[in-house]
């Protein structure tokens, strides 16, 4: 296929989908400038690669790929700043005192390791399968599915206490 | 866990807010893309008659030696067996009634040294990000004032391409009632993918001494043959406070030909109208500092 053909679909796969794209670059990055940044830079990215696209039915996998390595190089430039964005501040506001059971949930979800969340949200929230969820983390299956276990049952333990 | 409870995570993460400049951000971002592939093309076709020149440069060995302006038409073909390329990365332009941005970052591929290849490219984009986000800024300021005239071009050209040496220099011209100059150079040794810095080649630091000394004495030489060439150099206008010494890392890079070349920015060892200038360093005053024989012939 040419490259304009695939112009053409990463186009319509980037406007289709980019609100997935930015919550899962948020998901990392929890700051609505940087995740857009990250957005940014992983539709150019992917313009320089499109060359590593050989089909377009790899789309999706490939392209939640770039977001997620874009988002990974962020922030090991930045490692040496902790971000905290508005919503996390207004958690701490007071008048939302309310959502206590959720606010244990959602931190258990982000005291994950990385590797391991990234899998929760591509499987449960974004509805990837898990050889999908593979070739997006370049890994094999069974790792997936080893972590994916590993993190519910993390998660399970953090909920008990 | 529950499903009950991932229905529940599920739920926040799909409610994070999606910011308004999503939209303007993709369609921006999409028409870079869009650019960035006919440059591609391009390049493609580059490559393509570079590789039709290898065939011939294959084909033709036999003929090198026994002719010499054969030889020399043959040494102009580029290495195509290299496979370190520089590229363009992406390009921001701004084309209104008064202002003009046209800043073009490179990017280098094809080095086995990974950290090398990304701390360069992540330094080409750093700077040339800040170089843009700088001039919307100023941009801005006077548009706020009353308006102007501002001007900005960034861009690359691959000086040296051979077998063993890339040199890249990145210039920067802003044009802001009188206009400036800059120019950076990146050298990098292909064979063993690393950094050439000016300090790198020398065994002391006696080569600033020498150097300098001898672009002196090039700046009045120069002059005698042609009085319109004037350098800020002691004897000749003195001014304006005289170049003294190049600093330790003064821009530099190698050419074709293997010959050292010491750059400064316009305004920086003479008037504006000289703009940027280089002085070509003759090989033979530096044997007895340089690193043995490598680069530098």
């Amino acid at each position: 296929m040419g490259n304009d053909n695939l112009y053409k679909e990463i186009e319509n796969h980037v406007i289709e989908n980019k609100e997935k794209f930015y919550r899962l670059a948020y998901s990392y990055v929890k700051n609505s400038d940087y995740a857009l940044d990250i957005v940014h830079e992983s539709i150019l990215k992917a313009f320089s690669s499109i060359d590593s696209l050989k089909r377009s039915e790899f789309i999706k996998t490939w392209f939640y790929r770039i977001v997620v390595n874009t988002s990974i190089d962020f922030l090991r430039k930045q490692k040496h700043i902790t971000v905290v964005d508005e919503e996390t501040l207004s958690i701490y506001d007071t008048g939302k005192l309310d959502k206590y059971e959720d606010i244990d949930l959602k931190n258990a979800l982000e005291d994950l390791p990385k590797n391991y969340r990234i899998i929760i949200i591509l499987r449960y929230f974004e509805d990837l399968k898990l050889d999908e969820i593979a070739e997006v983390l370049n890994e094999n299956v069974n790792t997936i599915k080893t972590r994916l276990y590993k993190s519910l049952e993390i998660l399970r333990i953090k909920m008990i206490d | 866990m529950k499903d009950n409870n991932l229905e529940l995570l599920k739920k926040e993460y799909l409610e994070t807010k999606i910011p308004a400049e999503l939209d303007d951000t993709v369609n921006k971002y999409l028409k870079e893309g869009k650019k960035m592939i006919n440059k591609k093309k391009y390049i493609k076709r580059i490559s393509t008659i570079t590789a039709s020149a290898a065939a011939v440069t294959i084909i033709l060995t036999i003929g090198v030696n026994s002719n010499k302006a054969f030889a020399k038409t043959m040494s102009e073909i580029p290495i195509v067996g290299s496979i370190i390329k520089v590229l363009t990365f992406n390009e921001y332009k701004i084309d209104e009634d008064t202002y003009h941005a046209d800043i073009e970052t490179p990017a280098i591929e094809g080095l086995e040294n990974k950290d090398l290849e990304s701390s360069l490219n992540e330094k080409y984009y750093d700077e040339n990000k800040e170089l843009y986000d700088k001039f919307m800024l100023e941009m801005k300021d006077l548009e706020v004032n009353g308006g102007g005239h501002m001007g900005i071009d960034s861009g690359y050209v691959v000086k040296t391409d051979t077998e063993n040496i890339l040199s890249l220099g990145r210039y920067v011209v802003n044009t802001v009632g009188s206009s400036s100059t800059t120019f950076k150079y990146d050298t990098i040794d292909k064979k063993t993918e690393v950094l050439i810095t000016l300090p790198s080649l020398f065994k002391d630091e006696n080569y600033i001494e020498i150097i300098s000394e001898n672009i002196k004495k090039q700046m009045v030489e120069q002059h005698e043959n042609d009085e319109n060439k004037i350098y800020w150099v002691k004897g000749l206008e003195e001014l304006i406070t005289p170049f003294e010494k190049i600093s330790k890392n003064q821009d530099f890079y190698i050419n074709q030909e293997g010959k050292l070349i010491i750059s400064f920015d316009k305004y920086e060892v003479a008037p504006g109208y000289m703009g940027v200038v280089e002085f070509e360093i003759p090989t033979e005053i530096l044997l007895d500092v340089l690193i043995g024989i490598g680069y530098i012939k």
